[in-house]
């Protein structure tokens, strides 16, 4: 089975690296759709349907912690996993993430096994919580 | 940046310099020297070994410059020799160099800066809370050796610079911009 991803990062060659590990990590990648924002991201899943998130934390606009609150308080959007993707590592970020809902984080950097491995097991939880 | 905040910043450097040092950090330079072979390889297809620092180079290195605030303050400047910064690029984007554009190699220089600055304070102070602005490409400067981490690397395609200071955290201290 493809999965569809949606990646949100402000930083369009960052975009373009995870876009490419993807591919590179063995994942099975059908689509992968960007977002330079929180408030793109929530125009893209209004209008596709998406397998996974992989979201940044610092961007314009609205930011990735933003984006989490807005996914998690809607009865839709709070069922698709989400991941973070962040050059901030501290214990403090992390467990701040996973309580607003995020059920991975990835700091970079990051090799596309880790990647892929990361995926794989955020939807795997997902098809499991819904069989 | 706005010429306020970088004003404020210039006051900042000058009113707490020497306060806070980073040489004076035990786990400081062999978090540096990891951080950047781990970066360099993992997300850059490429090495870092610690090198000799003749700088001349840097007079013509494509540089930038991130700061950083929380329960550390400082900056950190990065460049990448002339020779090295369109293989480090097409590299981490699966390009070839002559299909770079001069965008894609800024925005590759800033995600290098960014993905080294937070790799290394998240090692040095995991139990810290930073936030990072966001890199600027600047020119290279020269920093007084008291109380800045500075390394040269060689890397696959040519040099690489960093340098890290701390600047104390004043009351009158601005949050970053995002």
């Amino acid at each position: 089975m493809a999965y569809r991803v949606l990646v949100v990062d402000d930083s369009p060659v960052m975009r373009s690296f995870i876009r490419r590990v993807m591919t590179l990590s063995g994942f099975d990648l059908g689509e992968c759709l960007e977002a330079g924002n929180g408030e793109e991201a929530l125009a893209q899943l209004n209008a596709h349907r998406v397998d996974v998130i992989l979201t940044d934390i610092n961007m314009p606009k609205m930011n990735g912690e933003e984006l989490m609150r807005r996914l998690c308080a809607d009865g839709i959007l709070k069922t698709t996993p989400a991941v973070v993707i962040s050059t901030d590592a501290t214990n403090e970020r992390i467990l701040r993430m996973i309580s607003l809902g995020a059920e991975g984080y990835m700091s970079k950097p990051f090799t596309p096994e880790a990647l892929r491995e990361e995926l794989e097991r955020v939807i795997g939880d997902r098809d499991a919580s819904r069989a | 940046m706005p010429p306020e905040l970088e004003q404020h910043w210039k006051l900042e450097r000058q009113a707490n310099l020497g306060q806070a040092t980073l040489d004076q950090e035990p786990a400081a330079v062999q978090t540096m020297q990891e951080a950047a072979a781990q970066v360099l390889e993992t997300m850059f297809f490429s090495e870092a070994e610690v090198a000799a620092c003749e700088h001349a180079w840097l007079a013509s290195a494509p540089c930038a410059m991130i700061r950083f605030e929380g329960s550390h303050c400082g900056e950190m400047q990065l460049a990448l020799s002339a020779e090295s910064a369109d293989p480090i690029a097409a590299s981490f984007l699966g390009l070839e160099p002559m299909e770079l554009t001069d965008a894609q190699r800024g925005q590759v220089i800033q995600e290098l800066s960014n993905i080294l600055c937070g790799a290394m304070l998240s090692h040095l102070w995991p139990e810290s809370e930073l936030a990072l602005a966001s890199p600027e490409l600047t020119a290279w400067q020269e920093w007084p050796d008291e109380g800045a981490l500075h390394r040269c690397f060689l890397i696959s395609e040519g040099m690489l610079a960093i340098s890290v200071r701390l600047i104390s955290k004043s009351p009158t201290a601005r949050p970053v911009e995002e």
